[in-house]
């Protein structure tokens, strides 16, 4: 299948070793990949600090680019990146033909779990991870798209795992986009609650499909010292064990 | 008293991070409440089917509110009661202070309504000498401490046991005690004696029936009951959103609110209250009046996303399932209604122009949205008053409470706008900030004092290790390497 | 009250007036939100466990007292027990004609009011009432004003007994809510169990306001419910 990969900003530029994750695994799985070096960001910044007009631009950006790909699915890294796309459509209430398109594309975007159990129907990459991980729900995976399953399964199944629940995954991790540095004490309380369940499971690796998480995750523990790191999905599933 | 506002929002969320004991209470609230609501909602066999019912009737009613509240008036009449129109809060004083004056009552018992709150009834009142006590527990412990309530269900969550018990002895002279049961019956025999010389009551009202004129209140202690029971005169305050078109409907809500506000199956008593009653001899008041108020939520109906705010059955489901108020509590955010719902209704009823913080406390995690029985919204709700801040692009919300945006954050947001919606200009942006980073941040960390005059940088960097642009972005690498393969 | 009516006219003006300016965003936001049509959720339940058991389980489970007797003398018997347990100074009934036949067979020193005022309900110790009707999924008391004078005196005294025909006992609220309305009374009260409070620290307290006991002898004539 002809996957076109939106990589998202974070991805490109904070941690790329992510998104070449994404293209091994899906390569891999006989996924032919192209990528539109013209993509930046999907704006979810603009639009959940409430510039609608500056994340209508990017929108529209999007859609452009992305129309142009003959390929059959658009795949991301991203819950909340995959999350925006399915919200295009918010953007233009009075403008009918730019809301189709919207909806055409959100169609046919996928976060890369979801791509991966969802459409390819693979549970078993029939590849191997050494290490006790747990798994972090994304909010916008979780409450947005529907995630809960797809990760956990394709985790479990993995040779040499040793999952771990733990309590109270679906927490926010209080991230929140700006919130974050808006309010960051009440963030950082927030995230001290999901550390300390992080830490209660005695895992090496948090796992999650969002690098926003992942960043507010990690950002804590290296700080505290703590011995868990947090890991994308896609990683995990290529075995990339990178240090940064 | 509370003198918090919500101007000072975050002022008054590091107050109440810091409050070790405050914490401690709304952990054991978290923690109680989520537990009864998980497993009570195993009790009904489509829990889902049950919100989206309650949810379908909440729409169909505000998409015709002004002829069911017709109907309901129309039908409370019929029974006897007398329905008063109140534009705002002052408007409801005014009604109430009449109500009171014409029967000389001096003794006036309340039972709780958080629409009594919202107007600042009891101070009204007291500003003409009349003195209003609380019946309500919870209500009672703020009304003697001087406070407003920190939860929409249980007001005075924020309270240990030991500062209740200092309250009492303090206010009513019984001796030292940390004895529940000691503290709930001294309350029992203060309030009796009130209860007994009470000539006026007032309530709120939990749902308003058209098709039968009916006004349904729900509790747990029976103060309710008496309220509405004893005394010659009843007011009960109805926000125009708590009519429901029948008799029936009753069924879905009732499975719902208890459920979702204190994980119960269903809540002691439930008084269902058509009109007054039919012979001069009969129990119950002599007068049932019942006062419609607007106060600013009929300008919610103009905008789909904004009228899903009257769908609330004040349930308080949100502020447990909320990460934001499960660390900061209620009074923090400065308002009559705090968490979720409070965040985006008080900018509705009040102007965003003091309560321009609030739809911003929120990382937007969608926990309330999950646990709200009729399905709000909140997340969409607080996007929209966050485009309305920036520069009123939500369609719907007139432009007085547009609030000019600070410049600073309007300029990076154009900033960013413009650079990187073009390849060329956000790729150079990239190398720019792996050239400069080192200068900001080593070893995760901010360099302190540069780092300052990047506040979003010292913010991040004062407690969590910052991440670095990597020496290949994802382009760069697919570029020159990924690119070329294809295995 | 002309207030009143100007009010009601510009409330009404409002909403319609806000309901006609949402009509242009409307369309598009329902194309998105669409409501469901699923049959609404019922209270869980075992099919073979029948009306009455399950009233009493699920009264059980809130701290009411629950007996099942089979006939009026052993209604009356079962009311003796309890007065002679709580030795109350003042019992209050209502005006109830089974409640009177049965308050007339027992024995006690307490004074029986058949009438009492509401001052004199504030210092009675017991008051007894029949419910109109029951409903089995929650373990709740349906008391209705037009049929019975209860309302004060099962809401005064600490201890409220309540006599209640197992032939009135439905399954859910729903079968209750369409009786009552048949005929509705001016206040009809659900009951279901003893008042209770959690404000306190969250801690439960049973006995607020409200009776902090509740007894209720229910009379079935079948050997097996």
């Amino acid at each position: 299948m002809k996957v076109a990969l939106f990589a998202t900003c974070l991805v490109d530029q904070l941690c790329p070793q992510v998104g070449v994750s994404t293209v091994e695994v899906l390569r891999r799985l006989g996924c032919e990949i192209v990528f539109d070096e013209r993509q930046t960001c999907c704006g979810q910044p603009a639009f959940n600090t409430g510039y609608r007009k500056e994340a209508k631009k990017f929108a529209k950006r999007f859609i452009e680019i992305f129309e142009e790909t003959d390929a059959e699915a658009i795949v991301s890294p991203s819950g909340s990146c995959t999350a925006m796309v399915k919200h295009f459509h918010d953007l233009f209430p009075k403008e009918e033909k730019w809301r189709e398109r919207a909806e055409k594309i959100a169609a046919k975007t996928h976060e890369f779990t979801s791509f991966l159990v969802n459409v390819l129907k693979v549970e078993n990459l029939e590849s191997s991870f050494a290490g006790r991980v747990t798994w972090h729900d994304a909010c916008h995976g979780l409450r947005e798209l529907n995630l809960r399953d797809e990760p956990r399964k394709l985790l479990k199944n993995l040779d040499g795992v040793q999952f771990v629940e733990m309590p109270n995954a679906d927490a926010c991790c209080g991230f929140g986009g700006t919130f974050s540095v808006k309010y960051p004490e009440i963030s950082v309380a927030i995230l001290d609650k999901k550390i300390e369940a992080i830490e209660k499971t005695g895992a090496d690796v948090v796992v999650s499909c969002d690098a926003s998480c992942l960043m507010q995750i990690g950002g804590r523990l290296s700080r505290l010292g703590s011995k868990a790191r947090p890991m994308h999905i896609a990683e995990v599933l290529a075995c990339q064990n990178r240090e940064q | 008293m509370t003198n918090l506002t919500s101007e000072t929002f975050d002022q008054n969320a590091r107050a109440a991070l810091r409050d070790t004991q405050l914490r401690g209470a709304l952990d054991n609230l978290v923690k109680t409440f989520g537990e009864r609501r998980k497993e009570v909602i195993k009790t009904v066999d489509d829990w889902e089917a049950l919100r989206n019912r309650a949810r379908q009737i909440k729409d169909e009613t505000l998409a015709h509110l002004d002829n069911y509240l017709e109907q309901f008036t129309g039908n409370a009449e019929k029974a006897g009661a007398t329905i008063h129109w109140a534009r705002d809060g002052k408007e409801v004083c005014r009604i109430v202070l009449d109500l009171i004056d014409a029967i000389d009552a001096t003794n006036v018992v309340k039972s709780k309504s958080m629409a009594t709150e919202e107007i600042h009834l009891n101070h009204a009142l007291e500003a003409e000498g009349i003195n209003p006590i609380e019946t309500d527990l919870g209500e009672w412990i703020i009304q003697l401490a001087n406070e407003t309530p920190s939860h929409i269900v249980v007001p005075a969550i924020h309270k240990t046991k030991g500062q209740i018990a200092a309250l009492f002895v303090e206010k009513t002279g019984i001796e030292k005690t940390d004895d529940v049961d000691v503290l709930t019956n001294t309350a029992r025999k203060v309030l009796r004696s009130r209860f007994a010389e009470a000539e006026v009551g007032i309530s709120g009202v939990n749902f308003g029936v058209a098709e039968t004129g009916t006004i349904l209140i729900l509790e747990n202690e029976g103060n309710i009951r008496l309220t509405t029971s004893l005394p010659k005169v009843h007011i009960a305050l109805m926000g125009i959103e708590k009519v429901i078109p029948k008799f029936a409907d009753l069924d879905v809500f009732l499975k719902l609110l208890p459920r979702s506000g204190t994980g119960q199956r269903l809540t002691t008593y439930q008084s269902l209250i058509t009109g007054t009653k039919l012979e001069r001899d009969d129990e119950g008041p002599d007068e049932v009046h019942i006062i419609l108020m607007d106060n600013g939520r009929s300008r919610m109906l103009a905008h789909p996303v904004t009228r899903q705010s009257l769908a609330c059955i004040r349930c308080g489901a949100c502020l447990n399932a909320c990460p934001v108020y499960q660390q900061i509590g209620g009074h923090a955010y400065g308002a009559v209604y705090p968490g979720p719902i409070g965040a985006v209704i008080t900018p509705q009823l009040t102007g965003l122009a003091k309560t321009k913080q609030l739809p911003y406390a929120s990382s937007l995690c969608g926990a309330c949205r999950e646990v709200c029985p009729v399905k709000i919204d909140i997340p969409a709700l607080l996007l929209h008053l966050r485009a309305e801040i920036v520069d009123g692009e939500a369609d719907g919300i007139s432009a007085e409470t547009r609030v000019k945006k600070k410049f600073g954050e309007r300029a990076v947001f154009l900033m960013y706008s413009f650079l990187w919606r073009r390849s060329k200009l956000y790729n150079f942006g990239a190398k720019l900030s792996r050239f400069f980073q080192k200068g900001v941040v080593k070893d995760g960390k901010a360099r302190s004092g540069f780092a300052s005059l990047v506040p979003p940088l010292g913010a991040w960097t004062k407690w969590r290790d910052a991440p670095q642009v990597a020496p290949r972005t994802f382009k760069e690498i697919w570029k020159e390497d990924l690119s070329k393969r294809n295995d | 009250m002309t207030n009143t009516a100007s009010a009601k006219g510009e409330i009404l003006a409002s909403i319609r007036q806000n309901l006609a300016a949402s009509r242009r965003f409307d369309t598009v936001y329902n194309e998105h939100h669409i409501p469901a049509d699923r049959v609404a959720g019922s209270e869980r339940h075992d099919e073979a466990i029948g009306l009455l058991s399950r009233f009493k389980s699920n009264l059980d489970a809130v701290a009411g007292k629950c007996q099942v007797v089979h006939n009026d003398r052993e209604a009356a018997v079962a009311i003796q027990n309890i007065v002679d347990d709580l030795k109350p100074l003042t019992i209050a009934v209502s005006d109830s004609d089974i409640i009177n036949d049965l308050i007339d067979r027992i024995n006690t020193d307490a004074t029986v009011l058949k009438n009492a005022s509401k001052g004199e309900l504030f210092d009675c110790d017991v008051g007894v009432t029949t419910a109109q009707w029951a409903m089995a999924e929650t373990g709740t008391l349906v008391l209705e004003s037009g049929r019975e004078r209860s309302r004060l005196t099962s809401l005064l005294p600490p201890v409220h007994i309540c006599v209640l025909d197992a032939k009135n006992i439905r399954g859910t609220m729903g079968e209750i809510l369409q009786i009552i309305q048949n005929d509705l009374s001016r206040t009809v009260t659900f009951v279901t169990g003893p008042s209770r409070t959690s404000d306190i620290e969250l801690t439960l307290a049973i006995g607020v306001h409200g009776p902090r006991e509740l007894y209720v002898i229910v009379i079935s004539d079948e050997t097996n419910a």
